[in-house]
């Protein structure tokens, strides 16, 4: 917090601009990789910052604030994006000078920003961005001549190339005060007289200076008339002036919604005929042909069946290598500590404790690069405007958004990123109803569980020998977390999150090779974010864990022994009451303990209990683990601890429950409380209990394993 | 407000879920419920006299090109958009 006190004395520099515009390129651009991401005070939208450093070695600090069409906010996003510019955000301070981004092709969308940010006097300058496909488009842009309608500084880019960075960063620390002309645009002769009468008067009651008075009487004079009688910002007296002025205008047959907006883009579309010259209208574009097949009503479909498909087998196949090398050196790690560090309790905190703890999570580093790396290509090509717009339908029909097919499939490698990517969808109800329901997906850690059990359990054998009884298992593991995610979505947006699903609008942005560097920017930032996390929170909880485990301690003990004594096989003994009507017995009872703050230890805590050597989190061992589990009985009935049925309820048990720590901690990021951590941790075992219930109680009917 | 539904049943307006793929219409009216989403439509470009053409028809949702770029929307938005055919 101090560093940032510090840093107000800098400049301060905001970047604005619709989204596609670019807007993020131009921000690497500029700043490089001295960038840092934080959450605004009281919202969970990210907040962005990066350093400039300019020639004459004095710096400034950059805003990226969330993409925006306007300066009327409508989703939290954008309320950012106005708040800050209007200095009404919080902790943040009102920024020196604007950068906003606009599209080349699209000018006249982004100069209706451009003329929002001009009328509240805000120093602006506008970077130009993507001249280069406007000119393939054949749309080329006078910027000189757009420079002296607007009065600001306009400078023509190509940030992907780097074209035109220099000149931006030159042309910013010499446009102190480039407020641009004022406002040009005008309103039909009644409304201005109105307006002007207005202005006067919250200028009068109100002591509003003049460009804030103009917002606030389009603003009053747009509203709805019904809403008047709530609004108790302004006195009696000016209200039932505007009342009287709505039915004035509303009289003339004026449309008071969206007069404004003709006005102010009247002049937008003349500035734009004096600077666009369009030499030549492409025929079908290559975004069209591409288009065609890829959100076809049916090959949209197979095509993005088949980029899921290569994903998975990413994630699950090719990220094995990296992930076994990652293992492989903290092998190698623990070797290094048990030659330094003499055995006893120390070493076994330092090995079984924090470097067991980490290494479990880290494990999973390549995936979550894997998963970025192609959520990154599929967002930078354009592809994934796509897959929410062919999503839509089915999410539509559990009351989401297409937007929150995205997160619900980043859930699949882990909940974490997933609940992240639900930062895009503007309605606070649907994204909280995703981020829900995200930790249902099942994800990467649950999938060592589900392997172990299904090696030991299920039959060998195959139904009309082509699909065998292990893969339909696995598969209707997945099935199961896919259709009570979907259920819960439904049943949340019913009751707690009520509200109609908001319509689909979307932008579909032109298909374009990704830039390997903004890719590569995002995996950065997302791959550090969570190795920071592996190394607080995660390292403190496995200690913890380590500690309840292993204390008290029984001496002269067999591992086995000597974990049942433990505070967790206490535990474990303590809940068997509860978890018995699930058919779990005590031991599965130390498992669920030891692993409710990370679902995979349940695999190495079993290797403990069942005695074998070398059972870590690795694969060695598992072989004779699932013997030994098959082989168990219990001492006083004479029957198997675990069945077929048993291991079908413990799998799924671990598909609804919620036993990650790492998920409750970016909830409580995300949501900024514990309300809504504590809430999900709440019905996840609940819907875990008793769907687990049901299915021991119906296996024991239908005689299975009994 | 009888006058405009009786008028409605006699000549149903067109909306752009009408509009053929292909064809170029000029936007007339935005009769969303909620002002404010009349007005984000108006920022994306699907302003009154505003010039669009319709690309593609999906499974409850169409792509349409405004101004020079592609706006995906669901049937139930595209039918609170008022268009004549023919420019």
């Amino acid at each position: 917090m101090r560093s940032e006190d510090e840093r107000e004395t800098f400049r301060q520099i905001a970047l604005i601009g619709n989204p596609n515009s670019g807007k993020t390129t131009v921000f690497n651009a500029l700043t490089g990789l001295r960038q840092k991401v934080g959450n605004y005070p009281g919202v969970t939208v990210e907040k962005k910052e990066g350093r400039i450093v300019f020639d004459n070695g004095t710096e400034a600090t950059l805003l990226d604030l969330p993409g925006t069409y306007s300066l009327a906010a409508a989703s939290p996003d954008e309320q950012i994006t106005a708040d800050v510019l209007l200095g009404r955000a919080p902790r943040t301070s009102v920024p020196h000078l604007v950068v906003c981004v606009v599209d080349a092709c699209n000018l006249e969308r982004g100069l209706y920003l451009v003329s929002q940010v001009i009328d509240r006097r805000i120093p602006l300058v506008v970077a130009l961005n993507m001249t280069d496909i406007a000119a393939q488009q054949g749309i080329s842009v006078d910027a000189a001549l757009l420079e002296r309608e607007l009065g600001v500084r306009v400078i023509p880019m190509v940030a992907r190339k780097g074209i035109g960075v220099n000149e931006l960063k030159q042309a910013l620390p010499n446009t102190r005060s480039a407020t641009g002309k004022s406002r040009q645009w005008r309103l039909p002769e009644p409304v201005q007289r109105e307006c002007e009468e207005l202005v006067g008067l919250l200028h009068d009651h109100h002591r509003l200076p003049d460009t804030e008075a103009f917002h606030e009487a389009i603003e009053l004079l747009t509203a709805d008339t019904a809403l008047l009688e709530k609004n108790d910002r302004y006195d009696i007296e000016l209200l039932q002036h505007v009342r009287r002025d709505h039915q004035k205008l509303d009289f003339l047959g004026i449309d008071r919604s969206s007069v404004f907006f003709v006005s102010r883009s009247g002049w937008i579309k003349s500035v734009c005929s004096r600077t666009v010259t369009r030499t030549f209208h492409p025929g079908m574009s290559f975004s069209d042909r591409v288009d065609r097949v890829v959100t076809h009503r049916f090959w949209g479909i197979v095509i993005f069946l088949g980029i899921m498909a290569v994903l998975f087998q990413a994630i699950f196949t090719w990220a094995a290598l990296p992930m076994a090398w990652i293992r492989d050196g903290f092998d190698w790690l623990d070797a290094v500590v048990a030659g330094i560090v003499p055995p006893g309790d120390l070493q076994d905190l330092l090995i079984r404790g924090g470097l067991a703890g980490v290494a479990a999570v880290v494990t999973f580093l390549p995936q979550i690069l894997f998963l970025f790396l192609f959520l990154g290509f599929l967002e930078d090509s354009g592809y994934m405007a796509r897959a929410a717009f062919i999503m839509d339908r089915l999410m539509g029909k559990v009351g989401l958004h297409g937007k929150s097919f995205i997160p619900l499939l980043s859930s699949f490698a882990c909940a974490i990123p997933g609940i992240m990517a639900t930062r895009t969808i503007d309605n606070p109800k649907d994204r909280l109803a995703t981020m829900l329901v995200a930790p249902l997906m099942s994800c990467s850690a649950r999938l060592p569980v589900y392997a172990l059990l299904i090696a030991a359990f299920v039959p060998a054998g195959t139904v009309l020998g082509i699909f065998s009884y292990a893969g339909i298992t696995l598969l209707s593991m997945y099935l199961l977390g896919l259709v009570a995610a979907l259920s819960m979505a439904w049943l949340f947006k019913k009751t707690l999150l009520r509200g109609a699903p908001p319509p689909f609008l979307m932008e579909l942005p032109p298909y374009k090779l990704p830039s390997l560097k903004s890719v590569f920017f995002q995996m950065w930032e997302r791959a550090s974010s969570f190795l920071k996390r592996a190394g607080t929170i995660i390292l403190g909880a496995s200690i913890l864990l380590w500690f309840l485990a292993s204390y008290p301690k029984l001496s002269d003990a067999t591992p086995a022994q000597q974990l049942t004594y433990s505070f967790a096989g206490r535990a474990g003994r303590m809940i068997e009451p509860a978890i018995k009507p699930l058919g779990f017995d005590w031991k599965i009872g130390i498992g669920l303990v030891s692993s409710l703050f990370q679902r995979e230890v349940f695999v190495s805590t079993m290797g403990t209990i069942f005695n074998i050597e070398n059972a870590g989190p690795g694969h060695q061992g598992t072989v004779s683990l699932r013997q030994q589990m098959k082989q168990d009985r219990d001492p006083t009935t004479g029957l198997p601890t675990f069945t077929l049925l048993t291991a079908i309820c413990v799998m799924v048990y671990y598909v609804l429950a919620m036993q990650c720590l790492s998920t409750v901690a970016v909830m409580r990021r995300e949501t900024n409380g514990w309300k809504w951590p504590l809430f999900q941790i709440g019905y996840m075992t609940v819907l875990a209990y008793a769907v687990t219930f049901i299915v021991y109680r119906a296996g024991l009917w239908l005689g299975v394993g009994g | 407000m009888q006058k405009k539904k009786l008028k409605n049943i006699m000549h149903p307006p067109s909306t752009l879920v009408d509009a053929p793929i292909g064809t170029r219409v000029r936007i007339r009216q935005l009769r969303h419920a909620r002002p404010e989403m009349s007005a984000r439509l108006r920022e994306l470009g699907f302003c009154e006299d505003a010039i669009v053409r319709c690309i593609l028809k999906g499974n409850g949702n169409i792509i349409c090109e405004i101004q020079n770029s592609r706006i995906g929307l669901d049937n139930n938005l595209a039918r609170t958009i008022v268009v004549s055919m023919g420019e």
